[in-house]
């Protein structure tokens, strides 16, 4: 820059040591420029979240015009200040939140004049921004950042050394600036979007299953991903039912946001409730519907529930305006029939009839909600079958939700929110081999294990009955012969061969003879119950083998 | 979820108590404690409603015998409501204990039971 020109720019400049550039029209494009402009405005940067793009931005810039400060400041529209929002070189000023008025200063002028600025000399100029001053800055240059006619801010760099910023450093930076600035202004929506989000996203979550029942026979996996713009009301719970049996519901709520998501968590405790009073599948769904008809306020919602026995394995499931579930088995996967019935609160004394299957072992059942399958100008049963498609072959519930979200769920985004759940009938070893803390509390997990595994090798009910109390019997006795030093556990072995069945129960603790009535009747039922029984008593700990003959069919 | 639950319902001459689910090592002497504690001293008798118990072990029917002597140191009964295809039967079966107290097949029977009973039995 010619001293001419310098003589020129500061007669345009309306304050001492200020100078406003006028750019070139149009910004003449350098090969240098393009290659800077290149990196200034790559697609990827877009995609980055608030603070990652204006750090990136910044990277560039200092890079493009080999700067040694570089700041954006962004304008707080309640307070009519610039507030730093992003440094380099100068990370101070973000660090201690300097605040500048409009209209004062350098950066002040450049946001309320809308011009680029630049200073030859700061130590001349009116800089109120005493961080500036302090690194010994000695030229700056300043662009504002404006997106369709509104200011946003202001983004300037600076050098430690006396620099004449020209005309082609100017166009550098305002390309820069108009880049960046609708991006900044988008991810800065989207941040406030996602604080919104954010809201109802925390009460979805505190609604939703904390952890997903840990049931003897079964294993489940599920997945709920909110809509990019809003939560929905999508639902979904696994819970433990009286004799053995598993309830596994998804739901929608029609709506979005904290009133849907606060409904859902309405719907979901009372369908709980209802379930555990040992209603049934579709009888669970019509006095959830009672419930939705008895709320004030007109909601609706669809939903799917499924009972699982694990002792016999049947399902039984209903739905009530729900999309069909799924069945998984090996390498097929199938969608189920359903009797059409209406949403939950939709009609009165609506109707959700039952409809039973056996899920065999290793087989699963998928729940889902219409966010998984419904895409613009595709039939929504051609979406069913892609997703039937998509999970065939899937080992695991894990696998199957994945597989799922990952075939299903587009590149951009959700428009609506999805849930899935997937619960299979976990495969019956043919030899049983389990280790379990002696506590109390195990004798119901021993039973459970237990009356799977005897009805999977083939006994009767009454036979199931028999060695059930048995071995739950043994196992009492080895859970009070384990005494302090704790922790303690004890084995439970079952082998079934020829009709005949061996079961094994094994304590490290020592043994204490029967006391009072209780325990001599114990061991009676044992003796009872068994064909045969053979109590081996160590210093080691004690060993119960019980042995019976099953009818053979 | 809760392996048995206790419901207690008050008649005008006795407490039904309504036990549903499993009883075992790990709550029996809960529910029983409950059932006890709960019974008026006006009260004739106690019927405990095993209908809804799907598994009884050796340690519930300890606890049923216990009852029934601590309410007969009131002077009160209990009955045992236990229908015909109940699994406690297999239980006190297999124990062979002899009943631990009168049983009937359900609630009304076991009521009509205890109104038929001698004033001064108790």
């Amino acid at each position: 820059m010619t001293g001419a020109d310098t003589e020129r720019q500061h007669r345009l400049s309306p304050g001492a040591g200020q100078v406003v550039l006028v750019p070139a029209e149009p910004a003449t494009e350098s090969a240098y420029e393009r290659r800077s402009s290149y990196r200034l405005t790559d697609p990827g940067l877009s995609e980055l979240p608030l603070e990652e793009l204006l750090n990136e931005l910044l990277v560039r810039v200092q890079e493009a015009l080999g700067v040694d400060t570089v700041a954006i400041l962004l304008l707080d529209i309640e307070s009519q200040q610039l507030v730093a929002r992003a440094a380099k070189g100068i990370e101070e000023e973000v660090e201690q939140g300097v605040r500048l008025p409009l209209g004062q200063g350098f950066a002040g002028r450049i946001a309320a004049e809308r011009v680029p600025i630049f200073i030859a000399d700061v130590d001349h100029a009116d800089v109120l921004n005493p961080i500036l001053r302090e690194k010994g800055i000695a030229s700056l240059l300043g662009v504002p950042l404006i997106v369709e006619g509104e200011l946003i801010g202001v983004l300037h760099v600076g050098s430690l050394t006396p620099r004449a910023f020209g005309q082609d450093d100017l166009a550098v930076l305002q390309i820069a600036a108009a880049r960046a600035a609708p991006a900044i202004e988008h991810a800065r929506l989207y941040a406030e979007l996602e604080h919104e989000h954010g809201v109802s996203m925390v009460l979805q979550r505190s609604l939703l299953p904390k952890r997903l029942v840990d049931v003897v026979g079964v294993s489940v996996a599920a997945r709920y991903l909110p809509a990019r713009e809003e939560v929905g009301g999508d639902w979904y719970d696994v819970f433990e039912l009286p004799r053995g049996r598993v309830g596994v519901v998804i739901g929608d709520v029609v709506g979005h946001g904290i009133a849907a998501a606060a409904l859902m968590g309405r719907l979901r405790t009372a369908l709980h409730s209802y379930a555990i009073e040992g209603h049934g599948a579709g009888r669970t769904l019509e006095l959830v519907d009672r419930f939705v008809q008895s709320l004030d306020e007109s909601a609706m919602a669809t939903a799917a529930y499924a009972v699982f026995d694990t002792y016999t394995s049947s399902l039984q499931y209903a739905t009530a305006g729900h999309l069909p579930p799924v069945v998984i088995s090996g390498s097929e996967a199938r969608v189920l029939d359903v009797t059409p019935a209406p949403p939950l609160g939709a009609f009165p004394y609506g109707r959700c009839p039952d409809h039973e299957l056996s899920l065999e072992s290793s087989e699963m059942l998928l729940l889902y909600t219409d966010g998984l399958v419904e895409r613009r100008g595709v039939a929504l049963t051609a979406g069913i079958e892609a997703l039937a498609t998509a999970v065939r072959g899937a080992r695991t519930p894990e696998s199957a939700c994945a597989l799922a979200l990952r075939k299903l769920v587009p590149r951009e985004g959700l428009r609506d929110d999805v849930a899935i759940v997937a619960l299979q009938n976990a495969a019956v070893p043919a030899e049983l081999h389990v280790t379990l803390p002696a506590e109390p509390k195990a004798l119901a997990q021993v039973r459970r294990i237990l009356r799977r595994w005897l009805n999977e090798r083939g006994a009767d009910e009454g036979e199931i009955a028999e060695m059930t109390i048995a071995v739950s019997e043994a196992c009492a006795n080895a859970i009070e012969h384990a005494y302090a030093p704790s922790p303690a556990t004890f084995e439970l072995h079952g082998r079934a061969r020829d009709g005949e069945f061996t079961m094994t129960v094994r304590d490290r603790g020592r043994w204490r003879p029967p006391r009072g009535h209780n325990r001599g009747r114990g061991l009676s039922i044992i003796v009872a119950a068994m064909d045969d029984v053979q109590i081996d008593r160590t210093s080691e700990g004690t060993e119960v083998v019980m042995r019976r003959r099953i009818a053979t069919k | 979820m809760s392996l048995a639950d206790v419901q207690i319902t008050l008649a005008p001459s006795a407490l039904i108590a309504n036990v549903t689910g499993e009883v075992d090592m790990s709550n029996a002497e809960e529910v029983g404690a409950t059932v006890v504690g709960a019974t008026p001293n006006e009260a004739q008798g106690v019927i405990l409603d095993l209908s809804g118990v799907d598994y009884l072990d050796s340690a519930g029917i300890y606890v049923i015998y216990g009852m029934r002597a601590s309410l007969q140191a009131r002077g009160q009964v209990l009955i045992l409501v236990i229908p015909p295809t109940s699994p406690v039967h297999d239980s006190l079966r297999l124990s062979g204990a002899e009943r631990p107290g009168e049983v009937a097949e359900a609630v009304d029977e076991a009521l009509r039971m205890l109104d038929g009973r001698p004033f001064s039995d108790s």
